[in-house]
This record gives structure tokens, sequence and C-alpha cells, in this order.
């Protein structure tokens, strides 16, 4: 058993009491309550090999959180098996937490009202963490999260993006061999987005942490992830390569092509115009046809070409169709 | 056991520095808090002239009580302010009791370590004051025993109300609605420890005797120390049930915690 | 006037919709009252009657005071403080009405819901539970009825001043708690003030926290009567208007220094 990760017939039901109009129907809820059972994960089933960094993507509400708090132990599952790591998550909470890394995008492990480097230096005492290797990691991590100007500020005063640089450090300082992002960029700007992305990949490679991550932030998976999942209703539709997905359900991919003259026709086999705006001509091609490179060879023996542009189907309209059309039965 | 004992002392420390950073508003609470104390305290003691008992104790007896009450409940509440049942309900609400369960240190340690609230020390020092009052206006006939037997007291009614918060906190698990509730307990119960238990009516009384039992760490041992009779003729070894009751009270609310957790664990809510 | 009246209506509606808070607070009010109404009794004794006041007035004077807590905010009032640390306070200074009339509309439309859910019930408990005192004649209840709304000036037009010194400072809060636990101490809510030594009940008589529950109690046990009557009212009177100009030039001081700050 190589994997790092094996979750196995995962099914997590919630009961929500059913709410009722008027004091009356909450008085009667609270009497006899009647449920409804929610499946929020509802049956899922995948592997993950040491050294992967893995996409989970999913829309608001999918079961992507439901997931992520029963493999870090928060939750335990209704149905199914998880190992990660050789254990049980929810079982030796305190031996298990140790041996992993979480954040939570949206909330910080932090104390609010320290400068961050007590906050790191008080988990150091909680992970026990020999002095040497804490000095050496928080050295490397502050110089690569390029946290020197804001490593004495109260947590309370940090932007949103340094508080998760803050939060990624965190969670790093005792070398888990896993690292479990919730939503790592949400809210940021593209330059922060960016320099955690690299981070993220830093840690990855050179440390060989298992990443898995959730986001909505399809940049994210196309930038750092080597492997995706989707899941939608509790359900998982795919699990692959961002190419693979693509490939598949990828659609139309878009030549755009600025003339050097203006040619009464611009029409060219295996591409049909979508746009035409002066010198600027947008073609559409299907990848199983024509190649981007044929395309444009045919193209530039005809005209005198000043610029062009290949333009790939948006991940996420790619996705949106995927959940939309239900175009993927669960493997 | 010495390590976790040295993060929680860490752990305080961290919160006694963020609330020592804005002097003023902590010297503010802190004194609010006291006066808070002194206030009650103090109508009682000034219209006592015109009364001369309360169901037959003296000023001095009914400070000896309140004063032991109010100084156990401001110690309980600062060193169990992380439980506390309000504090605690958004704690879980915001999401931050799953950070506490990320971090490889036993909960409850975390919960008691998560919150400080140095400013109860106010309420602490008006409780002792009083019972430093009461001793000397009811002269205890002090005896070894009764000067072990003090401190034992106190704590086991720390541990006591201790144990009531643990408990309203656990019922956050399930409703948040509970926390007004629970403040009757706690915040009620210590009120009315305070004054003698045979003036209230029978069945609050019993009550607070068979369903929560305070009684037994307020009104028995404070007729053991001003040597008062029992009006109810129950065995005067009553008067030294308090430590089994106080500690009593305190483990098992942490068990019922426990249950309170794996529910937690299993809805997330 | 219109506005007024809207923003009372919109205040007391809002106030009907805590259900589950009300039922808390209603049943805290209760129990508290009737752990001090245990320690009156306690403290009787065998009394029938202490500086004109009896054992059954005493105990109706608990419910009283439990019954006002809500309805006059007796521990305390924190909501135009927030309104300025939020900056909210910019907007609602523009509105085409006098920033304490504003809140006054809202506490008025409160103070109703409250009486009504809170104050009259816990009365009607306490009825159910005691033999409490209840007011006789047309002329006892008007006087009740005035009394109430004088107490609910006075205390607005006071929680309104305390309130006023956020626009001064970053600590309102601490001199609200201060403030609020004075009033309380000094209002007789704790004990009926006809038992405290003649210095205190002097003390007290310098400030307008009697006009907010002590008065009332005083009116609605039938204690005071006539010209005594009379005197007392006309006592909470000019404590509101007095109150009421206090805060209107406070808060135009306090206005200007906003103003000032904000640019």
């Amino acid at each position: 058993m190589s994997s790092i990760i094996t979750v196995s017939g995962l099914h997590k039901h919630f009961s929500v009491p059913k709410r009722r109009a008027g004091l009356w129907g909450t008085l009667k809820a609270l009497a006899r309550p009647e449920m409804t059972v929610v499946r929020a994960v509802d049956g899922i089933s995948f592997t993950i090999q040491p050294g992967e960094l893995v996409g989970y993507l999913g829309p608001n509400g999918a079961g992507k959180s439901t997931t992520l708090k029963m493999l870090t132990g928060l939750l335990v599952p209704s149905e199914g098996e998880v190992w990660v790591n050789g254990q049980v998550p929810w079982r030796e909470r305190e031996r298990y937490v140790a041996s992993i890394g979480a954040v939570f995008g949206q909330r910080t492990t932090l104390w609010w009202d320290l400068p961050v480097v007590e906050s790191l230096e008080l988990l150091q005492h909680i992970y026990d963490i020999p002095a040497a290797r804490f000095r050496d990691n928080l050295a490397q991590f502050r110089a690569l999260l390029d946290m020197d100007s804001f490593l004495d500020t109260p947590v309370r005063s940090l932007s949103l993006g340094q508080r998760m640089r803050a939060d990624l450090c965190a969670a790093l300082l005792h070398d888990p061999v896993l690292l479990f992002l919730d939503e790592p960029t949400i809210g940021l700007d593209v330059v922060a987005k960016e320099r955690i992305r690299q981070f993220i990949q830093h840690v990855n490679s050179e440390h060989g942490t298992t990443v898995l991550l959730t986001t909505h932030d399809l940049s994210d998976v196309e930038k750092l992830c080597n492997r995706v999942m989707i899941i939608d209703q509790g359900r998982l539709l795919f699990g692959g390569g961002l190419p693979h997905l693509m490939e598949r359900f990828g659609g139309n991919r878009e030549l755009v092509v600025d003339f050097a003259e203006e040619y009464p026709a611009v029409d060219v086999e295996g591409a049909a115009v979508v746009a035409r705006d002066g010198l600027r001509v947008t073609y559409q091609f299907a990848r199983q046809e024509i190649t981007a490179s044929a395309l444009i060879g045919r193209l530039s023996a005809r005209y005198r070409i000043q610029d062009l542009a290949v333009r790939e189907p948006e991940i996420e309209a790619t996705i949106r169709r995927i959940y939309e059309e239900k175009l993927l039965e669960s493997p | 056991m010495a390590k976790h004992l040295r993060l929680y002392l860490r752990l305080i420390g961290v919160q006694l520095r963020g609330q020592l950073q804005y002097r003023t508003a902590f010297l503010m609470d802190a004194l609010a808090t006291a006066v808070l104390t002194m206030v009650g305290f103090g109508s009682l003691a000034m219209i006592f002239q015109r009364f001369e008992n309360l169901g037959g104790w003296s000023l001095g007896e009914v400070a000896f009580l309140f004063g032991m009450v109010e100084f156990s409940f401001g110690t309980m509440d600062m060193l169990f302010s992380g439980f506390d049942p309000q504090h605690f309900g958004q704690q879980v609400r915001r999401g931050s009791l799953d950070q506490l369960l990320l971090r490889p240190l036993p909960i409850t340690l975390q919960v008691l370590g998560s919150k400080f609230v140095l400013r109860r020390v106010g309420r602490i020092v008006q409780g002792a004051l009083i019972l430093l009052l009461g001793i000397l206006a009811s002269d205890v006939g002090w005896s070894v025993g009764k000067l072990l037997y003090l401190p034992i007291v106190l704590m086991s009614l720390v541990s006591f109300f201790g144990g009531l918060f643990v408990l309203g906190a656990t019922l956050t698990f399930w409703t948040v609605e509970s926390v007004e509730v629970t403040n009757i307990f706690t915040y009620g119960g210590s009120e009315m420890m305070s004054y003698p238990m045979h003036i209230y009516d029978e069945w609050i009384r019993r009550f607070f005797t068979f369903v929560i039992p305070a009684i037994f760490l307020n009104y028995y041992p404070a007729l053991y120390f001003l040597d008062k009779p029992d009006p109810f003729d129950l065995p005067p070894s009553t008067s030294f049930l308090a430590p089994l009751v106080g500690f009593g009270t305190l483990v098992l609310a942490l068990k019922v915690w426990d249950v309170g957790l794996r529910h937690y664990q299993s809805t997330g809510s | 006037m219109r506005l007024f009246w809207e923003l009372s209506k919109l205040s007391f509606a809002r106030q009907l919709n805590y259900r589950a808070a009300t039922l808390a607070g209603l049943v805290t009010n209760l129990f508290f009252g009737l752990l001090r109404a245990a320690v009156l009794e306690a403290l009787y004794g065998s009394r029938e009657e202490v500086v004109g006041i009896s054992l059954q007035a005493a105990i109706t004077y608990t419910g009283v005071t439990q019954a006002l807590i809500a309805f006059t905010m007796i521990f305390g009032w924190y909501e135009v403080m927030d309104s300025v640390y939020s900056g909210e306070v910019a907007s609602d200074l523009l509105k085409p009405m006098n920033y304490f009339t504003f809140w006054l509309a809202r506490d008025v439309g409160r103070a109703v819901a409250t009486f009504l859910l809170r104050g009259l019930t816990i009365m009607a408990a306490y009825a159910l539970i005691f033999p409490i005192i209840v007011p006789q004649g047309a002329e006892q209840w008007l006087a009740l009825v005035v009394a109430l709304i004088l107490a609910l000036l006075v205390s607005f037009a006071w929680r309104f001043l305390v309130n006023l010194a956020a626009f001064w400072t970053p600590n309102a809060l601490g001199i609200g708690r201060f403030a609020f636990i004075l009033s309380w101490f000094l209002s007789g809510f704790l004990m009926p003030l006809r038992f405290f030594p003649d210095w205190f009940q002097a003390i007290c008589s310098l400030t307008p926290f009697p006009q907010v529950v002590n008065t009332v109690v005083e009116v609605y046990l039938g204690l005071l009567t006539g010209a005594d009557l009379l005197r007392a009212l006309g006592v909470q009177l000019l404590w509101a208007i007095g109150l009421i100009l206090a805060s209107q030039l406070v808060l135009r001081a306090g206005v200007r220094r906003l103003v000032i700050l904000g640019g």
C-alpha cells in the first residue's frame, strides 16, 4: 500500500431539522423535530500518492469542505474508510494532527493579539519542534514568503494576504508530510495569489510534501496541480490530469490573428471565423481536427501576419459545463 | 503532564500580555467588575440596620457566605473563561474550535488556555474583602480543622462553578439558544448561593439540593464555620461533602463535555 | 412627527421578533425576582412593616423593579456608541431629524414592546405567585402612566448622554459601564431607597437616577398621595427637561467635534 491517502466509500450525511414558520411551528419543531437528511458526501473513493499535488474542485456546497474536514479528523464519517499516512484521522486525534498541516482559508490558527513571530514561537512549543529545526524552517519560510515586513505585527492588523502567508508558514513549521488547504487563495489579489502558489509548489517539490487543496479558483488548479478531482453534490465526477480533462471536455480553441494589412477574405480550411474587428480576426478550431501550428502554417503561407495568440478554452467554462450538463458519471 | 502545564501557562501568558497592552481599558474594566460586586453587598449592608438579621443570620455571617461565593465564582470566571457558554458558543459558530482540534494538544487544555480574563481580579479581590469582613465580624471559632477546610471549600466551589460552565459550554454543541437559560444556573445560581439557603421556598431549595447540589458547597460548609445549627437536621458530616460534590461536578461535567465533543465531531455544527 | 411614529413602529416590530431572547429574558428576570423576594422576606422576618413599607409592598417592589429592567434598560445601553464606532453615525446625522429625536423614536418603540412583552408578563407572573399590591383608582393609575413615561424620558436622556462620550473618546464603553452601574446603584433598584440611611437617600436625590426606578415604584405602591405625588411627578418632569436640554447641548458640541475631526 503505497498511497498516502486512501479513501473508500466515504459518506457523510447530516440530519437537519426542518424549519417551520411561526411561533407554533418553532415550538412544534422543538418538541418533535422533523429531520431532512443532507448527503453532503455521498460515496467517494480515491487515493493519493506521496508527493502529489491534487486539486479538489467543486461548486459551493458540493462537499469539498466536508471531505476535507473528514480527512483532517474534524468530522467523523457516517460510512466508509479513510486512511491517511497509516492512520485513521479521527482516532488518536492528537497523534494524527501532529503529522499534518492544514489551513482553512477563512480562519486563522494564529493568536489575534500577538505579533506573528510570537504566534509561531508558541506553535513551536505546541508541536514540540526542536529549536534548531524551528530556526531553520522559520528562516527558510520567512524568506520564501517574504514575511520580514510583518513578522512583528499583531495578527489582527495583517492584510488578508499577509495573514495567509503567516498561516501557511504556521502550518508547515513542524514539517508535516501532508498539507491540506481549503481555499488558500480566496479573496487575494493577483500578486498575492501568485506568491502563494509559488510557495505551495516549492513546498511540494522541495520538501516532497503531499498537498491536497480545495479551490474555486481554476488558475490555482491550472498552475499548481498535476491532478484534479471534481466533486458535485457529494459525488466525484472526474479524477485525472488537467490536460486530460481539457482534451475530453474542453470544446474548441481559438486563434486570434492581427494581420499586417487588410484582406478582403481571410478564410482558411479547418477553422471558422467567429469575429472580425479591423485587422484582428478570431478563428475557432477543434483540437481533434487540426493543431494550432498547422493552422498557423496555413495562414502565414497566405497572409502577412503581425501577431497572433492561441486561446485555450477557459477551464472555468469547461468545468461549469461539466456541472451543468452532468457530462461525467462517477467513476 | 508537566509539559501540558507549561504549555497551559504559556497560553495564559499570551492572554495576559494581550490584555495588559490596553492598560487603561483593563484598569477600568477591573474596577467596574469590582464596583459591581461591592454595590450589591453594599446596599445589603446599608439597609441591614433597619432589619438586624437576614433569616436569623447577622450581617457578618451573611458576609462570610457572600464573600466565599463571590471569591470562588470570580476565580472560576477567570480560570474557566474559555468555557464561558456565551463565549464558547461564539467560538463554535465561528469555527475557532476546529482550529483547536487541529493542534496536537488535549482540547480541554486548549479551551482553558484560549481565554483568561484578568479583569475578574476585581471581583476576586472584592469577594476576598467581603469574606475577610465576614470572618472578622462573625467571630468564627477558629480551629485547625476550619483553617484547613476553608481553602478546600473555596477550591471545591471553584470546581463546582467550573463544572457548571463546562456543562453550559457543552450544551451549545446542540443549541446556541441554550446560553441564556444556562446563565440562570451560573450567574443566577451563584447569586442565589450568596445568601443562606433556608430563606428560599422549599422547591427552589430542593432543586439546588438534588438537581444542582449547590447547597453542599456554600450553606453546609458555612454552617460548620459559623457554628450554626442545621435547620434541616442532616448529619453534621454533610458540611464536609463540599470537596466530593465540587470536584465530582467538575469531573462529571468533563465526561459530558466529551460526549458533546463527539457529537460535534459527528455533526460539525 | 410622522417620521417619529414610523421609526417607533419599526423598532416596536423588530422587538417583537426577538422571541427566544424575550422568553429567556423573562425567565431570567423572574428568577432573580423570586430570589430578591426571598431575601426581603428573610430580612422582614416577623416584622409587618418597615419604614412604612409592608412585606407585601416589598415583594411587589421586587416585581415592579424586575419589570422595569427591560423597559428602561437599567443594565445599560450602548447603541449610539456602537453606531459612532461603526461610522453609521454619519448617515444618521444627515437624516432630516434631530439625532436625539431619531434615537428617542426608536427607544420609544422598543420600550413599548418590552413593556408589553416583559413588563406586563412579569407582573402577571408575580400576581400568580404572590398576593401583590395593585394600584387603586383612576387617579393612581393615571399617575403611574405619567410616572412611567417620565421615567422612560429621564432614563433615555441619561443613556443618550452617556453614549455621547463616544464622540470624544475611544474608551466610552468603559465609561458607560461605570455610569450604568452608578445609576443602577443609586436608582433604588437594589433595595427601596426608603430602607437606606438618610445621608445615602440625600445623595441619591441629587441625581436623576431615583426618577427612573424609585419614583415609579413609590407611585405604584401608593406610597405617595396628594401633594407628595404631584411634587414627585414634578421633580421627575424637571429632571426629564433638564437632561434633554443637557443632551442637546452636549450633542451639538459632539457633532461639532466630529465634523472638525472628519475634515
